[in-house]
């Protein structure tokens, strides 16, 4: 008894062992399949994320101009975006503008990113210029600088600070929505997964192996943040020197 | 006549907070505004750099006119600095940098010559070793000395001082007013509001009491400050000389 009992755990063992080993191949598999895909999540995320910071800037800054039209239609623009889901933009600019315009899978999916986050981004900068002491203006325009020099030269410089951490969790909020232009045939991560399941049908260790993926990338981004933090910290608020 | 002002009225809702004012003031002259809180003093010194708007009158600086609708109103600007109670100082720029970006941006000076008027002028309200200091590490007293070196460093013509030294700890009060009794040796056109007394009486050219608004009185520093013709510029002063 006690010998068949070892040889049973003996085999467990064994079959454990394998179980392990064909598990390590497959994941091994994915993980070959899926890499390729990674540099072109990257890339849509910074394409777009670039865009959205150069169109936040600008419509934050003319969510505040002295202009109240300029205001207004600003206003507009950054609520209507902000009140759509971002799938349906998506579509939209592929399949509506992007049939008018011929654009290409990429383009549309960049833009559609792009536009979505520069609203949210438009309020953080709004909020991170809002926040500045108005006495930062009266020092800049008693020395003759325009309102456009003392935005440059002294309000935006000092914003920077205030809205790192913010626009830190818009990028990493980015990056996970990335996934969504997979719908329009992007490939990048999420899309390589589903191309490997439906091969494979291995649907728990590809949508596993998606999720860590993606998890890795926003700690790395998180890690980037926290170092640009401390970057912009030191800069001129005694932060050294407490 | 460098500075004149004709009726000038500024009201913010109920408060008529510039009440008529008129006012000359010749190149050089240094004039002290004394008052109590709230009677319109830092809003008639804004209105002369065109941070306030005004409802009607009229302010000619050099000849210009000063108009904050004008498109160009931040040229006038560059001819009146001004030093404000809480300094001001730009807290992500060093103290050098503080003094350069200005001359820089709006004077359109090389580095190299920005760089050399900083210096000079750091040196000489004694920050000729503080260049590379950032606002937050700095006292009171040298915040404000900064702050005074940027204006000068645009080479204004008129210097304006709103409380200066009111958010100074007291044994820092006298280095800030040293340099302003040497700027105006130095023959700088000068509108003073303060407390201090005895600042104006050493300094001043004229001393105007300001209150709701209005010049009640203004005289010589000892008119002013001896011989008072109206009952209320004694009444104030009797209470300001025991705060001091
Ligand atoms: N931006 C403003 N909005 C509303 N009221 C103001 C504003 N600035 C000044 N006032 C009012 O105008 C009056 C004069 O203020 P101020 O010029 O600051 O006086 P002072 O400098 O002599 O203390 C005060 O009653 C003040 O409350
Ligand atoms: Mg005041």
């Amino acid at each position: 008894m006690t010998a068949i009992y070892n040889f049973n755990i003996f085999r467990g063992i064994n079959d454990l062992i394998e179980w392990a080993s064909q598990q390590l191949v497959i994941y091994i598999d994915i993980f070959k399949y899926l890499l390729p895909a990674v540099p072109k999540t990257i890339l849509i995320t910074v394409s777009s994320f670039v865009l959205a910071l150069a169109l936040g800037l600008i419509f934050g800054l003319l969510r505040i101009s002295y202009r109240k039209p300029v205001r207004t239609l600003a206003g507009i623009y950054i609520d209507a975006i902000r009140g759509v889901p971002l799938l349906v933009q998506i579509f939209f600019i592929y399949f509506g503008l992007g049939a008018v315009l011929n654009l290409e899978r990429f383009t549309a999916g960049v833009l559609a990113i792009g536009i979505c986050y520069s609203a949210y981004l438009a309020e953080i900068f709004r909020a991170g210029i809002e926040a500045i002491d108005h006495g930062q203006y009266e020092a800049a325009y008693s020395l003759g600088m325009t309102r456009l020099q003392t935005l440059r030269h002294v309000i935006i410089p000092q914003s920077i600070r205030i809205v790192i951490p913010p626009i830190a969790n818009q990028f990493i909020a980015a990056l996970k929505d990335s996934s969504l232009v997979s719908i329009i045939g992007l490939r990048e991560l999420t899309r390589a997964g589903r191309e490997y399941y439906s091969q494979n049908f291995t649907d728990f260790q590809t949508w596993l192996l998606v999720g860590v993926i993606y998890l890795i990338m926003t700690i790395g981004a998180s890690r980037v943040v926290k170092w640009l933090e401390r970057y912009f910290a030191v800069k001129g608020f005694g932060t050294l020197k407490a | 006549m460098i500075i004149q002002i004709k009726n000038l009225y500024r009201r913010f809702g109920k408060t008529q907070a510039v009440d008529d004012v008129s006012l000359d003031v010749e190149q050089g002259e240094v004039v002290v505004i004394i008052g109590p809180s709230g009677s319109g003093k830092s809003t008639f010194l804004r209105c002369l750099n065109a941070l306030e708007d005004i409802d009607s009158g009229e302010i000619i600086i050099e000849g210009h006119r000063i108009d904050r609708s004008h498109k160009d109103i931040h040229r006038v600007r560059l001819e009146v600095g001004m030093v404000f109670q809480n300094f001001n100082l730009f807290p992500h720029l060093n103290v050098i940098e503080n003094v350069k970006l200005a001359q820089k941006v709006v004077r359109k000076r090389s580095d190299d010559v920005a760089h050399r008027r900083a210096l000079e002028l750091l040196e000489q309200v004694g920050l000729g070793d503080k260049t590379l200091a950032y606002p937050a590490e700095l006292s009171g007293g040298q915040k404000q000395r900064v702050a005074i070196v940027r204006a000068l460093a645009m080479d204004p013509k008129i210097m304006l001082f709103d409380e200066v030294t009111s958010a100074l700890d007291p044994e820092m009060i006298g280095e800030v007013l040293d340099v302003m009794k040497y700027l105006a040796q130095k023959g700088m056109t000068m509108l003073v509001v303060t407390h201090k007394l005895s600042f104006a009486r050493d300094v001043a050219d004229r001393v105007i009491f300001m209150e709701n608004g209005r010049i009640v009185e203004q005289g010589s520093p000892a008119q002013i400050f001896d011989n008072p013709a109206i009952a209320r510029t004694r009444q104030f002063l009797t209470s300001a000389l025991g705060d001091q």
